[in-house]
């Protein structure tokens, strides 16, 4: 009883310690479970869409023209059970849509696809009547014919294919999950390194007591016992409204993410939100307060110092080198991640003792001038501060230095991403070419008209390309004719001289996520089969195709050959001197329509970006939450820190140093703290961008982007960082102010 | 009276304690002169280290008149009163009142010499002569040591040559040697009363050894003087 | 008079008066979603005096909601067993199409009707049966009067080119059948030249019959192929009426009697009562309409299934024909399990006629 009184009375003295600790493991809590949620969805939602197709397969055909209705019909009636998929794609928020045939369906007994779909209510899946509806508007629409796999006989002219949501996205679909998981572990660390920090200081506060009780005769084991008790307590009762921020948090960034998935790799968040709370997420919590608060105990004391000592940071050193040259030459995502951890791993524990050298070194350099001893004071007792705050400095660099990176890797993608549409958006208006309607005709006439500016004809549908050993893999055709003006202005990521003409010549282009996947580079040649035709064809140009996983290749119009039936065309036309809406009139005459689906560039531009804008959500609400908790455990951290200080701040002031002059030495040393973390974070954060741009995102994603720094949100970051440094100041001078008060409670 | 650095008339301090005024301090007077020095003796809680409070104007008392070097102080009646008093005493505490605790008297991110240089830097005074002063207490080996390097003896010791290195008019040490061993203590005492009596200065000292009060000119008991006359 | 009537006209019903009978929605898995309020007036009714056409009444009546064509035979093994089977298929239309109007395109994935075909065997107190599911004018389901044809999927019946017999072709997952029928007699009009009237007030159905077909062919079950012969009874029906309210389910017989007559009679069962009617077709295929007061039709006992309680044994009376009949289930488990499950098996007759039959049985079970 006596144990617990001892215990209870402290946080009855220090209730703000106590509060500190129970809101490190709360706002961990709800971060971690915030993470683990979202991450959980993704990956049932992975797995349910592969369960959905796991044992299905699609009928092709062999002349690799895509499938129609037709084809649906003949091959029912040859006794296949084929069910059509009529996948709509749709800027957000719509998304993508998944139109089925229950009818057909029937077929497959209980194991139809999507046959536990629920309703058809466009969440993902309809009736195909509204699906092709949908197409009719001019949404991309691509039809497949599922069927069981098995023995299953086909008529000529068919061949099986394995079914999957998005073609070869496997893989990225993985890596993508793999990035989550190393962001979540990256949040676990840093607020491991919170906890822990809070903690401990909470310890050497009460290590006198703990002496106490010691000479009272009670063993220092039954302390222990009693300490980790106390945090397995604490962590229980904090632990469940973490869980439920951390699932409110999770259903906020939800539905971002569902749309972030859902562009990035088909795949839909079918998961939906949490039913029940993760409490697999509060066990890990659990373990990890009770390990970073109680790991002292479990290593030897010989450990901890020697990790300071001089071999500890050569080791260090050794640590950092190993983990930059293993990323720069890693072969896999999982080496990245590795040398990452270890460059994190170099950096957390060189950080602190740097600082702390460079405010002594400082320090020193005041040396030969008289004039202020008091700045030399002041840059040791940042040493001191370095030296004792050293886990939340850590955790602070970290969340900087990831808040950072993200920063640039979103900014960059978000400005290639514009110039890459302002690029592709080249003409002003955009006519969708009605189903049935013959794009020919409207070529022809467009052809003869006189006045009219650039335009083009843009042809879409499916091709095989030719990989190792006569296998092939079926990848998007892209066509274009003429090929006109509006391309001029392409940024090619690679090419020949004069990579057009060579399109037009029987060259091809690839996307960079074809060209990363397949390894192929300008000058390769390349066997493709679009529909009853092979081509062989040098590879002329690589380009820049962001948002999604597909491969695609890009050929000249007139390499199409007559039996090659589109999934899609469209036009883009400058109308020049003539008036769009005339041409308009004249192409619904051409193809006796009565309207004409035309867009105009703002409002495609406005669709497409809405679709990116959703891509990087999550991402960077996970870093500027975990920048947040570190600011704000700095800020704890550093309030108790400097209430320990205190008493030589009071001495200042018994030297005759006037408290504005005090306050002013106050407000100097804690954004100095704060400033330098940044700085210690940049290095760091530039070091990640440079791993997420051109490391990690071809890797997770199919496509680089270029390395581009932002040193106004450095100065963004460094405010942030300056405010944090002034609200601890702020805190302090009213401790000081509340102390003087104390003082005279005494005699 | 005009030579005295210190004067001290009608002194009154109370505390709140348990919702109830206490008076610890009542109508107290004392002056103390150029070289002389005054030992504060009584028990625990007589008010001891409120009156060194008081005298260096870490404190304000209820009632009375405190003149150091000059400088004269009553109660401040306005809140403007109180920070020009505020900024009175800070000017006379950087310039010529020094003060010694029983401990923690140095800045533990400083070396002793970097300490009594800038305890010496804020009273005005040129740098340099600081190892000096450190010699003359008897720790000029230890100069660049840092406070946790060195003993309590050594630090209190250091403590002083912060204090003579400042030049003051008035020391106030609240039981200088109180967590020293006998023989460290009688040895910074003997430093403390040389060096006073050197520089003239005056020294009103805060202690319950009764041997070192007794080295003193002057005693004051506040026990004798008990305001709730408990005793 | 088929119990589709009801199966698939309960269900549309359910689906239009946005009911959410979970067992109508789940196997159509939100079909009903789909289908808009329909104007009932736009279906084509029809009346007392409406004539049948042909060939135009082989095809599809897309005016109309529902329609069927329906065979069952009671056929014989080589050694002299008997083998029943089903073919069945239907079309609900979920909206009504005029005669002037195409038919939609296929591209669009129209939902104007659906069709549904089942298929059955029953053969030696064991039952096969499979259900087949197709939207309405993609091409892989429909029927046409000329030449004669009525497909889903890989099932057909078809008109054997150059000849006057007709093919039918249906397999399911491990049993199939493939015959040949000549029809050696007319054709057999309900009621009022072909208008039968489904309920006191005058609702009915268009409804012809063809009573004579000879079948020859094969039955596969299992890894076991069987020539078979027999007799065949060819329905076919169509109307856009629903099952009246307070109608609970029906039953239905089409007997070949060794008389050479032919009896089709049924009963729509009401809370307290029931609609009965039927046809007495002599030899010389002339038809009396059998009306319920000429009629009575009684279950004499019950059997118990996994599914329900069915009646598996009835008297049927005609007092003027001199007709008193016991009608009889084989042993066995004669549901057919699919979407909406009846119960169909072959029949033996005795009583003041022998012969053999079919029963339909609908709104029995749990």
């Amino acid at each position: 009883m006596m144990l617990v009184r001892a215990f209870i009375s402290h946080y009855r003295r220090h209730p703000l310690q106590l509060a500190a600790l129970a809101l490190m493991i709360v706002l961990a809590t709800m971060l971690w479970t915030g993470v683990t949620v979202l991450t959980d969805q993704a990956r049932t939602s992975l797995f349910q869409s592969e369960q959905a197709v796991a044992t299905r397969v699609h009928v092709v055909r062999t002349d690799a023209q895509p499938v129609g209705v037709d084809d649906f019909a003949q091959l029912r009636m040859a006794g296949v059970c084929v069910a059509p998929w009529l996948e709509i794609q749709r800027p957000p928020p719509e998304g993508r849509v998944i139109g089925i045939d229950p009818l057909a369906m029937g077929c497959f007994g209980e194991a139809a696809p999507g046959g536990n779909a629920g309703e058809l209510d466009g969440a993902p899946f309809l009736d195909i009547s509204e699906a092709a509806k949908l197409a009719d508007d001019g949404y991309d629409s691509r039809l497949y014919l599922l069927t069981a796999n098995g023995s299953v006989v086909l008529p000529e002219g068919y061949a099986l294919r394995d079914f999957s949501l998005g073609p070869s996205t496997g893989e990225l679909a993985d890596s993508f999950l793999l990035n989550l998981d190393a962001l979540s572990l990256l949040v676990l660390l840093i607020t491991g390194l919170l906890v822990r920090s809070v903690h401990r200081l909470g310890i050497a506060q009460r290590q006198q007591s703990f002496d106490l009780l010691y000479r009272f005769g009670v063993p220092r084991e039954r302390v222990r016992q009693f300490l980790a008790l106390e945090l397995v307590v604490l962590t229980g009762i904090c632990v469940l409204p973490g869980l439920w921020l951390g699932a409110q948090l999770a259903g906020m960034l939800g539905g971002g993410f569902g749309q972030a998935l859902d562009s990035l790799f088909d795949v839909t968040v079918y998961a939906g939100s949490a039913e029940s709370l993760p409490w697999q997420a509060a066990g890990v919590m659990v373990v990890l307060v009770l390990a970073v608060c109680l790991v002292d105990w479990l290593l030897p004391r010989r450990w901890q110092t020697a990790a300071v000592s001089a071999r500890g940071r050569l080791l260090a050193v050794a640590v950092l080198l190993f983990g930059l040259v293993g990323v720069a030459l890693a072969p896999g995502l999982g080496w990245v991640f590795v040398g990452t951890a270890l460059v994190f791993a170099g950096t957390g524990w060189l950080t602190p003792g740097l600082l702390a050298l460079l405010a002594r070194w400082l320090s020193d350099r005041t040396d030969g001038k008289a004039s202020d001893p008091l700045t030399r004071w002041r840059r040791r007792e940042l040493a001191v501060m370095f030296s004792h705050l050293a886990l939340p400095v850590v955790a602070l660099q970290f969340a900087m230095a990831t808040v950072l990176a993200v920063q640039a890797l979103v900014t960059t993608f978000e400005q290639t991403f514009d110039e890459w549409l302002a690029q592709r958006l080249e003409a002003e208006f955009y006519v969708e070419v009605p189903r049935g309607a013959d794009a020919g005709l409207a070529a022809e006439h467009l052809q003869s008209l006189a006045g009219i500016g650039a335009w083009h004809r843009v042809i879409r549908g499916e091709a095989r390309m030719t990989v190792d050993k006569g296998e092939s893999v079926p990848v998007d055709l892209f066509a274009l004719t003429p090929v006109s003006d509006l391309v001029a202005g392409w940024t090619l990521l690679a090419s020949i001289d004069q990579p057009w003409r060579g399109l037009e010549q029987g060259g091809v282009m690839l996307n960079e996520q074809l060209a990363r996947r397949r390894q192929l580079d300008v000058g390769d040649n390349l066997t493709v089969t679009i529909a009853d035709s092979v081509i062989s064809a040098d590879i002329v140009a690589i380009y820049a195709d962001y948002g999604r996983p597909a491969g695609e290749i890009l050929v000249a119009g007139g390499a199409l050959p007559e039996s090659f039936r589109a999934r899609f065309e469209s036009f883009s036309v400058n109308p020049g001197d003539l008036d769009m809406a005339d041409i308009r009139e004249q192409l619904a005459d051409v193809w006796s329509v009565p309207e004409v689906t035309v867009r105009d560039n703002a409002s495609i531009r406005a669709l497409a970006s809405q679709v990116f804008g959703q891509t990087f959500l999550l991402t960077r609400a996970i870093s500027l939450l975990t920048l947040v908790l570190a600011a704000i455990a700095l800020l704890i951290m550093g309030w108790v820190f400097f209430t320990t200080r205190v008493w030589y701040f009071r001495l200042l002031g018994i030297w005759g140093l006037p408290a504005r002059a005090i306050q002013r030495q106050l407000r100097r040393l804690s954004v100095t703290l704060t400033l330098a973390v940044t700085m210690a974070a940049l290095p760091l954060g530039i070091w990640l961008t440079w791993v997420l741009v051109s490391r990690i995102n071809p890797l997770a994603f199919g496509w680089s982007l270029p390395m581009d720094l932002y040193p106004l949100f450095w100065i963004e970051l460094g405010l942030v960082a300056a405010v944090t440094g002034l609200v601890v100041a702020h805190l302090m001078r009213r401790q000081l102010v509340q102390r003087a008060g104390e003082a005279q409670g005494e005699t | 009276m005009s030579s005295a650095v210190l004067v001290a008339r009608g002194l009154s301090k109370d505390f709140t304690s348990g919702g109830q005024r206490v008076p610890v301090l009542s109508g107290l007077s004392l002056c103390v002169r150029p070289g002389e020095s005054l030992a504060v003796v009584g028990r625990s809680g007589s008010g001891k280290s409120t009156l060194l409070n008081l005298l260096c104007g870490l404190q304000a008392p209820k009632e009375g008149l405190i003149t150091v070097a000059g400088e004269s102080f009553r109660r401040p009646r306005k809140s403007s009163e109180r920070s020009d008093d505020d900024a009175r005493w800070a000017e006379l505490r950087r310039r010529s009142i020094g003060v010694v605790f029983q401990e923690a008297n140095l800045m533990p991110a400083l070396s002793l010499v970097d300490n009594v240089r800038l305890r010496a830097h804020l009273a005005g005074h040129a740098t340099g002569g600081e190892r000096g002063w450190l010699e003359r207490l008897g720790v000029g080996a230890e100069a660049d040591r840092y406070p946790d390097q060195v003993s309590g003896g050594q630090a209190q010791r250091a403590a002083l040559a912060m204090v003579f290195a400042m030049a003051p008019a008035l020391i106030l040490a609240d039981e200088p040697t109180g967590s020293l061993d006998r023989h460290t203590a009688d040895a910074v005492a003997d430093c403390l009363f040389a060096m006073q009596g050197d520089s003239g200065c005056a020294l009103v000292l805060a202690t319950h050894d009764s041997e070192l009060a007794a080295r003193c000119d002057h005693l004051l008991d506040l026990s004798a003087l008990d305001p709730a006359g408990t005793e | 008079m088929r119990m589709r009537f009801g199966v698939i006209v309960l269900f549309v019903a359910a689906a239009l008066a946005g009911c959410s009978d979970s067992s109508t929605q789940g196997g159509f898995a939100g079909l009903a979603q789909q289908v808009g309020e329909v104007d009932e007036r736009t279906f084509l009714q029809p009346q007392p005096g409406d004539r049948l056409v042909f060939p135009r009444d082989w095809g599809p009546h897309p005016q109309h909601r529902i329609e069927w064509w329906y065979l069952t035979a009671n056929l014989e093994t080589p050694d002299g067993k008997l083998l029943g089977l089903q073919w069945t298929q239907f079309r609900q239309a979920l909206q009504p199409r005029p005669l002037d109007r195409e038919p939609p395109d296929p591209e669009t994935w129209p939902l104007e009707a659906a069709w549904m075909a089942h298929g059955a065997v029953s053969f030696e107190g064991e039952h096969w049966f499979t259900e087949k599911l197709a939207r309405g004018d993609m091409g892989h389901a429909g029927a046409t009067a000329e030449p004669f044809r009525v497909w889903l999927d890989d099932w057909r019946l078809q008109a054997v080119p150059g000849s006057d017999e007709w093919r039918l072709q249906v397999a399911g997952e491990d049993w199939r059948y493939d015959l040949r029928l000549a029809n050696t007699g007319g054709i057999v009009a309900h009621g009022d030249e072909g208008f039968s009237a489904k309920s006191a007030s005058g609702e009915g159905s268009m409804y012809f019959s063809l009573v004579d077909l000879k079948i020859e062919g094969t039955v596969t079950l299992g890894d076991k192929t069987l020539e078979v012969s027999g007799t065949g009874w060819f329905d076919r029906e169509w109307s856009s009426q629903f099952l009246k309210a307070g109608q609970q389910g029906w039953d239905w017989f089409a007997l070949h009697l060794e008389t050479g007559d032919k009896l089709m009679a049924f009963q729509l069962r009401e809370d307290d009562s029931a609609f009965l009617s039927g046809s007495w077709i002599n030899p010389q295929r002339d038809v009396e309409s059998v009306t319920g007061d000429e009629l009575t039709l009684t279950p004499a006992r019950w059997r118990e299934t996994q599914d329900g309680r069915v009646p598996e044994e009835w008297r049927l009376k005609i007092p003027a024909q001199d007709v008193d009949l016991t009608i009889k289930a084989p042993p066995g488990d004669y549901w057919n399990s699919g979407l909406y499950p009846y119960w169909e098996s072959p029949v033996s007759v005795t009583g003041s006629h022998e012969g053999v039959g079919y029963m339909e049985l609908t709104g029995y079970g749990p």
